[in-house]
């Protein structure tokens, strides 16, 4: 890989930030986080008063996460999808290739900048959901609660990873958006998916209600980023047992707080890795 | 290996003669066919005279053969139209000379250098406007010029004054997504202006201009050139470069049809000018002694207006001879052969 120049890595992330921070669909996503994160807090802050303020919290979170793990990839992919295929297409890239910068500096100031509007955005959201939580539930502990903005942020990146090794792909903005609704419904149809393989493999509906599930099915949440980030923001809660469909689950050994956090790291630098592949072989 | 340009004492036309210094050449004029002997003089030329050279550039899109071996060479210091129709390969070309593409085969050198191993160095001292140009809705013009100067390593200081030469300072505030065609074209041209590059890429620069504007980069092409820049722009409007380039180049179907002076052009294809005569009371008629004339080429008549193309020598001839047979001269005028006509003819026929 070829030598970075931070100058011109700085420029771009500068332009791709002041020119995204305006995207209006980002800013109505992050309205739509704000209000939830406010309004969950306040709901739950009230039904629960008088309980243990940690508890309070952990349910706000895990309310909350329903809704993040929703609207932080999307203002992700709505911000990358066409970020390379879409300036091909349009021109503005050829302008920029045609001055001193390297492809790599251009990628990985379109990360930074990108990345900082996703950061930018879930500090508005957690921020204000941060004041509500403290004046309603004061809990002593925000340790579960920094946890959970830092893996927020985390599931941005790697949803911004994604996409933007998609539009580096991608010859046009149309082919795009198709890849980036793909990326976006996978982690959707990930539970449809895994429990279809379930019943496959012998499996039954009994097993599944009684908890009697062999391991590999918890395991297999690495391989999608919107469970994997849910698994782990519980994880950091210190919960070990999910209750569902009126069964307890243990979560088994294999995922522990490394194994997740490393899947994190894979899931957002292997995309960046072929996006840099894509990008280099690319005629603009 | 040098080349000169001669003019031909008869008849005033330039000759260009390509070979080795100090050896004797037979030249022959291709208007007036004169012949003459001619030593080449002064040294051979080094590559580094040459701002751009392209030697070989092949380029494949699946099947297709967008630029095939295709050479040229551009001096340090003119203006070079790159012509073509349209699709005939031209973007194509100028996508590979900045190294935008992966071509297949080729060598493209700026100054001497390789586009592949010094483009960073190479693209500090090019100004480019693509085809169709774009930037970012959501930036102002300021903005925009503040990012590109940012890139090339330029003082943001020149921007007010770039932008005042486009004269957009209006428009200064607004975004660029609100602009029309024509304004963000002149964005375009302010961002190629940016560090005073020593070479401008221009790839179609008038296309979707009215014609105020149309001008006003005309007229820029030129000051560039006069500050000592070489100019290299792309057009598929062949009155365009009639007036503003040295020398041209003409490529078909990705293949190089000609590299030459525009007069050379013209000349090499044995075009010459038309006379165009008016004649009072003429009404359509072609006048049945224009036959006799030998070197006569075509005739044609419009009205009252006689066009006759034929060679230089007997032009004083024809009118003479009409003036004798009675007919009654309002008008007489030379019409040079256009580029454009020597851009269908070499596309029809080949060279």
């Amino acid at each position: 890989m070829a030598r970075i120049n931070p100058r011109a890595l700085y420029t771009i992330a500068k332009k791709e930030f002041m020119d995204n921070i305006r995207n209006k669909w980002a800013i109505l996503l992050t309205l739509l986080f704000v209000i939830t994160i406010v309004l969950v807090t306040y709901a739950v802050g009230n039904a629960e008063s008088g309980q243990d303020p940690e508890k309070i919290t952990q349910d706000i979170v895990f309310f909350l996460l329903a809704v993040t793990s929703v609207l932080i990839p999307l203002i992700a992919i709505i911000l990358g999808f066409s970020t390379i295929s879409g300036e091909a297409e349009s021109g503005a890239l050829y302008v920029v290739l045609s001055y001193p910068v390297k492809r790599v500096e251009v990628l990985l100031g379109k990360l930074l900048g990108l990345g900082s509007v996703i950061i930018l955005s879930v500090f508005i959201g957690f921020g204000l959901g941060g004041i509500a939580i403290a004046l309603i539930v004061r809990p002593e502990s925000w340790v579960g609660y920094f946890a959970f903005i830092f893996l927020s942020i985390f599931l941005g990146l790697i949803y911004l990873s994604l996409v933007i090794c998609i539009s580096a792909f991608c010859k046009r903005r149309i082919t795009s958006i198709a890849g980036g609704i793909l990326v976006f419904f996978w982690s959707m149809i990930y539970g449809i998916v895994i429990t279809a393989v379930l019943y496959a493999t012998g499996g039954t509906i009994e097993d599944l209600m009684s908890g009697n599930i062999p391991d590999w099915f918890y395991n297999s949440v690495v391989i999608s980023p919107g469970d994997l980030h849910q698994t782990t923001v519980q994880m950091a809660f210190d919960v070990k047992s999910i209750d569902a469909m009126g069964a307890s689950f243990t979560i088994p050994d294999f995922l522990n707080m490394g194994t997740l956090i490393l899947s994190h790291i894979i899931w957002f630098i292997v995309p960046l890795v072929l996006a840099y592949y894509f990008f280099k072989r690319r005629d603009i | 290996m040098i080349t000169k340009t001669i003019m031909c004492p008869n008849c005033k036309t330039h000759v260009t003669i390509e070979g080795n210094p100090g050896e004797k050449y037979l030249v022959a004029c291709p208007n007036c066919n004169l012949k003459g002997h001619f030593t080449l003089q002064g040294t051979e030329t080094k590559s580094s005279e040459f701002s751009l050279e392209i030697h070989g550039l092949t380029k494949t899109y699946k099947d297709v053969k967008a630029v095939d071996n295709l050479s040229f060479s551009v001096r340090k210091g003119e203006v070079f139209g790159f012509l073509g129709p349209n699709g005939a390969g031209k973007s194509t070309t100028i996508k590979a000379m900045l190294g935008l593409i992966h071509v297949n085969s080729g060598d493209i050198k700026f100054n001497g250098f390789d586009i592949k191993k010094h483009d960073i160095d190479i693209k500090q001292k090019i100004g480019f406007l693509p085809e169709r140009v774009s930037f970012y809705d959501n930036l102002t013009p300021v903005q925009t010029l503040n990012f590109f100067c940012e890139l090339k390593g330029v003082d943001k200081s020149v921007v007010p004054s770039l932008i005042k030469e486009v004269g957009l300072e209006e428009a200064m505030n607004r975004k660029v997504g609100t602009f029309s065609k024509g304004m963000v074209q002149l964005l375009g041209v302010a961002q190629a202006l940016i560090g005073n590059p020593s070479i401008y890429i221009l790839d179609e620069p008038t296309a979707g201009l009215d014609a105020r504007w149309v001008k006003i980069v005309r007229e820029k092409i030129k000051m560039l050139n006069e500050r000592g820049a070489t100019v290299i722009f792309s057009s598929h409007i062949l009155s365009e470069v009639e007036t503003l380039c040295d020398r041209v180049a003409i490529i078909n179907k990705g293949k190089l049809i000609a590299q030459d002076t525009v007069a050379n052009l013209s000349r090499y294809l044995h075009m010459k000018p038309r006379l165009e005569i008016t004649i009072k009371g003429l009404n359509g008629k072609i006048p049945d002694m224009l036959g006799s004339f030998q070197g006569v080429e075509a005739v044609e008549v419009n009205g009252d207006v006689l066009s006759v193309t034929c060679e230089s020598q007997i032009r004083s001839k024809i009118i003479s001879s009409l003036g004798e047979a009675g007919f009654v001269i309002d008008n007489i005028k030379t019409i040079e052969p256009s580029l454009e006509d020597t851009f269908i003819k070499l596309i029809e026929g080949g060279t």
